[in-house]
């Protein structure tokens, strides 16, 4: 299970990422690892105007605390934030913040990073980009291959 | 679950099933569709329902490659059964983050 102090939350408002840092530092920890996803103006040479993010919200909430759980489980953290931003993103904006507490910093940049890439494999969100020419869905991943081949595994 | 419905002269016709079917990202753009209730035969799997929309729109062949699929929000196999009340979902890659 996830730790009851996680955060995890889809939001169409901007994400506030000092304030996620704020509110998850606590006296006993000693380190604290943020990672902060955001719109880039570029995409293969071609200027970004600007995103759209839409999400199976449902199974999106329930991957990410899986993710959290599996967290908790892998590295010795005290507490994860795990926002992702929906809707209509301009450049510069915050998409996905990942923060992560621990006592020892080690823990804390491998989960963070464990978080954040295992958010684009798993997670059920899409990005649109919008570009002068038009507007393309971004080449993602195909989703979910790492839980259905564990799923497998574990059946065979 | 299923129930039983009956046609003309007493004849008993078993199991039609209510599925609840979405589409997102590009796929909800090709159909149309983000969600809609779907009746299939009992038995019938992820892999039927997907050949049936297939039918209705083409274009969705060319992607079958590239989408996941998900049982009541969980990353489901294409010969996953369904069951009647199921929700599934139809996901071309993702790309959070």
């Amino acid at each position: 299970m996830a730790h009851s102090d996680d955060l995890i939350l889809l939001v169409r408002e901007k994400i506030d990422t000092r304030a996620l840092v704020a509110k998850l530092k606590a006296p006993e920890d000693g380190a604290v690892v943020v990672f902060d996803g955001f719109v880039r103006n570029n995409f293969k040479g071609q200027r970004t105007l600007y995103l759209e993010y839409e999400s199976y919200e449902a199974m999106a909430y329930a991957k990410m605390r899986e993710i959290a759980a599996e967290i908790h489980a892998k590295f010795p953290v005290h507490r994860l934030a795990m926002v992702h931003r929906l809707g209509r993103l301009e450049i510069g904006e915050t998409s996905v913040v990942i923060v992560v507490t621990s006592a020892h910093r080690a823990a804390a940049f491998e989960a963070c990073r464990h978080a954040i890439d295992t958010l684009k494999r798993v997670v059920p969100i899409w990005k649109k980009e919008y570009f002068a020419g038009g507007a393309v869905w971004a080449e993602g991943e195909k989703a979910g291959q790492e839980a259905i081949s564990r799923r497998n595994e574990s059946t065979s | 679950m299923h129930w039983v419905r009956h046609v003309g002269g007493g004849a008993l016709e078993y199991g039609f099933m209510q599925i609840h079917v979405l589409f997102f990202g590009q796929l909800r753009e090709i159909t149309g569709v983000a969600q809609e209730d779907a009746e299939l035969s009992e038995g019938a799997r992820v892999d039927d329902l997907f050949e049936r929309y297939g039918r209705r729109f083409p274009k969705l062949e060319d992607f079958r490659g590239s989408i996941a699929t998900s049982v009541n929000q969980e990353y489901a196999d294409w010969r996953t059964k369904l069951a009647s009340g199921d929700e599934v979902a139809f996901l071309p890659p993702v790309s959070g983050g």
